[in-house]
């Protein structure tokens, strides 16, 4: 289907698969079996069968160039059934993050976290040994005397700390993200050809994704959809809390901490029982049966180990705040905001980057009518 | 020759490999006993319509397998009988076969009027229970011993219809179990193969409608002593299918059912779509396969079909077969165009593969088995057919002669 016709194997990337967790790959004698029971796969153009054999060959510019890599879900149904046991699941989840390394922006950062496995301490030390470094060389390591009965973690750690680290981390993720993203979109262009506007075709996409429409097409790993669905509004709720809370403290003038019968503040906690019972459900879900779940491998691991240690922090953080222990309350918020900045800067390499490339994906196939499954 | 010397062999399972083993061992001087659990011998071959890849009927071949052993007084059939005891002895083995009673004698012309009177029906266990018979039958035409058989259990209470219309005396319904001992001085397993089944394979409808049927039902239909009279008909309706569908290595090849290659269900499927254009020169016959096994000679079969008109070979494993009203709907990728084919057949034949017996073999004998349950040989005891390897009825012929020799070899060793 890749308009190339040429070959180009790259004994790297069948290297680099075999290593991440792909290795069974070499086990697919391309049966089919795989694109037959795939509730996803387009029938104009079916995965992941495609997909084994561009792994087994090592095609990494075709496989970065294919939309099929991010329609698929990782529902498993293709695992369950695949009668060599190749893994079809956990291979496609490979090539994903093969790809998203393929296309960082620079390229080295997204080899740091391709190297997750190794690299994860780095990656979470580092970001919060920088929170303790800046609050230490500014004097906010310890609590302050005189704190009110009532404090606010702003008493501990200003506002100005906060938006002079994640204004120019959100400014440079998105410098980073915007790059991969447009070499992505470059790629996909040479699978079809696209008709109308983009931003009339992602309308429908974001429709989809609000209800995970696709995930609950799928068959064996269906279970995951609700994790994930609970998840994703949860960070949605905890975005959306967070932008309020700048109008209310900049323009409503509103007292911190505030109390928990305002909006925001259900909004907020809302938004962290949603994160807590996403969180449950999907690290459940991976402690189950390898076949149904997918196989853990390093990279997918960190992101997933983040992403909890950013909710159990935070929702600690809060505890910790009512139970009035602001000593404890300021180490928890320390380690807090340092996991908070590694999830931001790991965004662009990160399997949370998914985010960026399944949804332009999606809206490729929607402007190129590969779309079949859900049009 | 000593009386050590003259041990008979013991050959457990008269199928295609077994009679083999026992004639080509008997045909070279040595004393035979050839041990069959049914009641006539042949096996799983002679409920093939026809054999590939000449398409002919095995009945022909049996034939010719019966004059050698009715011409060979050194093999001694004993149908109706099972490997019960075994024990090592003086370099052989000691062995118990246990005769289920003979409600029929060898007085039996096979005359039938005992089955007109006969009031049970059972299941036909030689038309895999795809018809039902009376309890007490011939077993098949080409039956030999050509002996009747009762299925004693399924006899109505203190019926005896049966040996009242018999006039010959061959029938005796109070007859007893009754066990032997045979010094033997090696033996031969050939207890064959079970059918994988299809009631394992409901993502392609097996055993969720009548119309997916496995290949061993599709040789009983076209097979002119089967259920149908050799009429090939959809289950569901008795009505000839317009469009036949064959899953090839249907639970083959698969680490979740067979992990092995059968070695027989390409050329199976080959040869039923030849039986069905001869018959139903309209029908669209397609088969969907992962490779397509048909190694030397058997090549030109593959050409040969492949070059029909009305018979479509696509490359893909189907993935799914649902029933849908009265039609199946197949769901498969067509590897070489690269899309999903959705498809509807009127009757899909599941080409399944084949499940090794070691019977007694296993237990008694102390077999062990490779990873895919086939019987490993040891010292005295060789192992023959598909109870071996994989393998067509021509390979297990070979097999069994090897067989043949290797135990004569370990008998004579021992004398």
């Amino acid at each position: 289907m890749a308009a190339n016709s040429t070959l180009l194997p790259s004994q790297d990337f069948r290297e680099a698969l075999r290593r991440r967790g792909g290795e069974a790959a070499s086990r697919c004698y391309q049966c089919a079996t795989c694109s037959g029971v795939c509730e996803l796969a387009p029938d104009e153009a079916p995965f992941p069968r495609r997909l084994m054999l561009w792994a087994q060959w090592g095609l990494a510019d075709r496989l970065a160039a294919d939309p099929a890599v991010w329609l698929c879900h990782q529902c498993n149904d293709c695992t369950v059934h695949c009668p060599r046991d190749a893994k079809p699941g956990d291979v496609v989840q490979v090539i994903r993050a093969l790809v998203i390394e393929k296309l960082a922006f620079p390229s080295l950062l997204g080899r740091l976290v391709g190297a997750a496995r190794s690299s994860w301490l780095l990656l979470l030390g580092l970001p919060i040994a920088f929170w303790v470094a800046l609050l230490a060389a500014t004097g906010h390591l310890a609590v302050p005397a005189g704190l009110p009965q009532n404090w606010a973690y702003e008493q501990l750690v200003p506002h100005l700390f906060i938006y002079s680290v994640f204004f120019p981390v959100a400014a440079w993720v998105i410098l980073a993200a915007g790059v991969s993203g447009w070499r992505f979109w470059d790629l996909l262009a040479c699978n079809g050809s696209r008709q109308g506007s983009f931003i009339v075709s992602l309308w429908p996409v974001l429709g989809e994704i609000a209800t995970h429409k696709r995930f609950g097409i799928c068959g064996t790993a269906k279970p995951r959809q609700l994790g994930h669905l609970t998840l994703m509004w949860g960070f949605v709720g905890a975005a959306v809390t967070s932008g309020l809370l700048i109008v209310g403290i900049y323009l409503q003038h509103l007292a911190m901490p505030l109390a928990l019968s305002h909006p925001y503040k259900i909004l907020g906690n809302l938004s962290m029982v949603l994160l807590l019972i996403g969180v449950a459900l999907l690290v459940g879900n991976r402690l189950g049966d390898a076949k149904v779940a997918g196989a853990s491998n390093g990279f997918d691991t960190f992101f997933l180990g983040v992403v909890v240690l950013v909710v159990l922090t935070g929702t600690a953080v809060e505890l910790t705040r009512l139970m009035g222990d602001a000593s404890l309350g300021l180490t928890l918020y320390v380690v807090h905001l340092g996991v908070v900045t590694s999830l931001f800067l790991t965004f662009p390499y990160s399997k949370f980057a998914h985010m960026l490339y399944r949804t332009l994906a999606l809206v490729h196939v929607r402007m190129t009518g590969m779309d079949a499954k859900l049009s | 020759m000593t009386g050590q010397q003259s041990r008979p062999l013991l050959v457990v399972g008269a199928g295609i490999a077994g009679i083999t083993s026992a004639l080509e061992a008997a045909e070279a001087g040595r004393e035979v006993v050839l041990v069959e659990r049914d009641a006539s011998i042949g096996g799983r071959v002679l409920r093939n319509h026809h054999y590939f890849p000449k398409l002919c009927p095995p009945s022909c071949g049996m034939e010719i397998n019966t004059g050698r052993l009715e011409r060979n007084p050194r093999v001694r059939v004993v149908t109706r009988a099972r490997v019960t005891g075994c024990r090592e002895r003086d370099g052989g083995y000691e062995v118990t076969v246990t005769h289920a009673p003979a409600y029929v004698n060898e007085r039996c012309t096979a005359c039938g009027a005992c089955s007109g009177v006969c009031p049970a029906k059972v299941k036909d266990a030689f038309n895999l229970e795809m018809a039902e018979v009376p309890a007490i039958r011939l077993p098949h035409p080409n039956a030999w011993p050509k002996l009747f058989v009762l299925d004693r259990q399924a006899c109505p209470d203190g019926c005896h219809a049966c040996k009242d219309a018999c006039t010959y005396d061959a029938i005796d319904l109070d007859a007893e179990e009754r066990t032997e001992t045979v010094q033997a001085g090696a033996v031969v397993i050939a207890t064959g193969w079970d059918p994988y089944p299809i009631e394992r394979l409901p993502e392609l409808g097996g055993g969720l409608s009548p119309d997916v049927i496995a290949n061993v039902h599709m040789e009983r239909m076209a097979a002119p002593a089967g259920p149908t009279g050799g009429k090939i008909l959809r289950p569901s309706d008795q009505q000839p299918p317009k469009r036949v569908a064959f899953v090839q290595c249907a639970g083959s090849r698969d680490v979740n059912h067979l992990a092995y290659c059968s070695a027989v269900c390409c050329l199976a499927s080959l040869k039923q779509a030849i039986y069905v254009k001869e018959q139903l020169p309209d029908a669209e016959v397609t088969i969907y396969y992962i490779d397509r096994r048909t190694p030397g000679r058997n090549e030109e079969m593959l050409t040969k079909v492949a070059a029909m008109e009305g018979v479509h070979l696509i490359k893909g494993k189907v993935a799914k077969v649902e029933p849908r009203g009265r039609v199946l709907a197949l769901r498969v990728e067509d590897v070489e165009s690269g899309r999903i084919v959705h498809a509807e057949a009127d009757l899909v034949v599941l080409a399944t593969g084949m499940v090794p017996s070691l019977g007694a073999g296993a237990g008694l004998f102390g077999l062990s088995s490779d990873d895919d349950g086939f019987g490993v040989e040891k010292p005295g005891v060789a192992v023959a057919g598909v109870a071996h390897r994989p393998e067509d009825v021509a390979a297990s012929v070979r097999d069994a002669t090897g067989a043949a020799a290797r135990a004569c070899i370990a008998a004579g060793r021992r004398a």
